[in-house]
């Protein structure tokens, strides 16, 4: 939400290229998540985890309240340079839905190479797993926190920037994503690049079937009926390994 | 080598080791004897840079090192290796030994070879190289975190109770891997219940209470202390 409004401004504002807009973006979300990090989770990290997610709703709220007084209320359309409609085999598509699907592709490879083969990416792992141990090994917990929010808040801005052209801009855009992401987490399996994308295949293919053969009127509702559905039966998740606590 | 001058640790009011004074010289095993609370883990939660201290001092080759991060503290040759092992659960044996090499990530034949070193040392980890670590049985478990601690090429190892939990014959072999490892340069100060092993290893010991060191010595002179004993030994 924050990278889109970010992003527009610049493009309106500053009249800055889309693509440059995207990049200033990147930047200064993920700033602001560092900041965030420091401000907001780093004195909870001895707290029960339930806090951090409250704190982080918390965050949420206010971060949409800041954004509409700063830019009001109402749908914003973003433009795009790549709106060129582009036809293959009987198809017709704009440039940017390809755009999309190519950097999320690019941008998920990236990622789960970075977090499978460098020790910046282990360590991430390693502190997600078990911070004391992290720190026992000789891990500078404190930088890698930090570099793992700012990671985070970039993606976060490239996808908000990405898709708000084809979607529109306001303060509550990121509200279903996040429902979205919520059930793809559930489907795959927390911190799991591959579950990640299963999860995400799965429920991208019950809307467009539901879409179909029910009504396009109730596809974002799929989501939530997975959620409540999974949540029900399988609490836990569904591809969720053993955890030996 | 590594000097505790009186040192202080607090929860909030509580103190849970008060005005401790010990040493560790190159090359020895000292081992902390101790009922369970008596304060061992945050003696060695503190050294390590986990815990903060609240009085006192902590030197290690003469450099004071109690205002440290926990990173510095293993980058100057101090590894911890926890009571609760702190393994990566959901990673291979492998990464959690990779990971353990983190402070000397840039020399990769390094790396290499103190892998090595651990598989020569600890055999089923390398049949069980590429199962995650939670996975591992206990004893398993124990001899993963000490590999990964003897990855990072420490000049003194902590090592907080490696037996516990342990079927009475692979604490023996435990018992017989930490010499090993001694005899190969590495300073070990081990914390214990299991006194009878570990004296038997051990040049030296302190005797923990409340909180408090109550009685030091030689392996043989705490051995013959009929109070350890009684306390300890049960003979
Ligand atoms: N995180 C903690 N918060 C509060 N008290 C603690 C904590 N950890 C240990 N203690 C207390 O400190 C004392 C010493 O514990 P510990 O160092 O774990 O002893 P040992 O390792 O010898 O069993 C005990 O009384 C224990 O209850
Ligand atoms: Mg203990």
């Amino acid at each position: 939400m924050l990278g889109a409004y970010i992003t527009l401004t610049m493009m309106t504002a500053l009249g800055v290229h889309y693509v440059i807009s995207i990049i200033v973006s990147i930047f200064v979300v993920g700033v602001v998540s560092v900041l965030l990090e420091r401000l907001v989770f780093f004195p909870l990290r001895e707290a029960p985890p339930i806090q951090d997610k409250v704190a982080a709703i918390g965050i949420l709220l206010f971060l949409e309240a800041l954004a509409q007084l700063i830019w009001g209320p109402h749908y914003l359309q973003m433009s795009t340079p790549f709106n060129q409609v582009i036809a293959i085999g009987g198809l017709t598509i704009t440039l940017q839905r390809i755009i999309i699907v190519i950097t999320a592709v690019t941008v998920m490879i990236l990622l789960w190479l970075f977090l499978k083969k460098t020790y910046m990416g282990a360590s991430i792992m390693a502190m997600a797993q078990n911070r004391d141990g992290a720190s026992l090994v000789g891990i500078n917990t404190n930088k890698v926190a930090m570099i793992t929010f700012f990671i985070a808040g970039g993606l976060a801005a490239i996808g908000a920037s990405l898709t708000s052209p084809i979607n529109l801009v306001f303060p509550g855009m990121g509200h279903l994503v996040i429902l979205k992401a919520f059930v793809i987490i559930i489907l795959g399996g927390m911190g799991s690049v591959p579950g990640a994308i299963l999860g995400g295949y799965i429920l991208g293919f019950t809307e467009a079937i539901g879409a179909t053969y029910i009504s396009n009127d109730y596809k974002d509702i799929i989501a939530f009926v997975l959620l409540v559905i999974i949540l029900t039966f399988k609490p836990q998740g569904i591809f969720a390994r053993e955890e030996s606590k | 080598m590594l000097k505790l001058d009186n040192v202080t640790v607090k929860y909030g009011k509580y103190a849970a080791i008060r005005d401790v004074s010990l040493t560790v010289e190159k090359g020895e095993i000292v081992v902390l004897l101790g009922a369970n609370g008596a304060g061992k883990t945050t003696t060695f939660r503190t050294i390590s840079g986990l815990n903060q201290l609240a009085g006192g001092k902590i030197i290690f080759e003469d450099l004071e090192i109690h205002r440290k991060s926990p990173n510095k503290i293993v980058e100057m040759g101090i590894v911890h290796c926890a009571e609760d092992r702190k393994l990566f659960p959901q990673m291979s044996v492998q990464e959690n030994l990779n990971l353990g090499g983190y402070v000397h990530r840039k020399n990769k034949q390094q790396i290499k070879n103190s892998m090595k070193e651990v598989y020569d040392l600890f055999p089923i980890l390398y049949e069980k190289r590429d199962d995650p670590a939670g996975s591992l049985s206990g004893g398993q478990q124990q001899m993963l975190a000490i590999g990964r601690a003897l990855m990072a090429k420490p000049k003194l190892m902590l090592l907080d109770e490696p037996s516990i939990g342990l079927a009475p014959l692979i604490v023996e072999q435990m018992f017989e891997s930490i010499q090993q490892i001694n005899k190969e340069g590495t300073t070990i100060l081990l914390a214990e219940q299991n006194a009878n092993a570990a004296l038997s290893i051990a040049n030296r010991g302190y005797v923990y209470e409340n909180g408090k060191i109550v009685v030091q010595g030689s392996s043989q002179e705490l051995f013959e202390n009929e109070e350890v004993r009684k306390a300890y030994i049960g003979a």
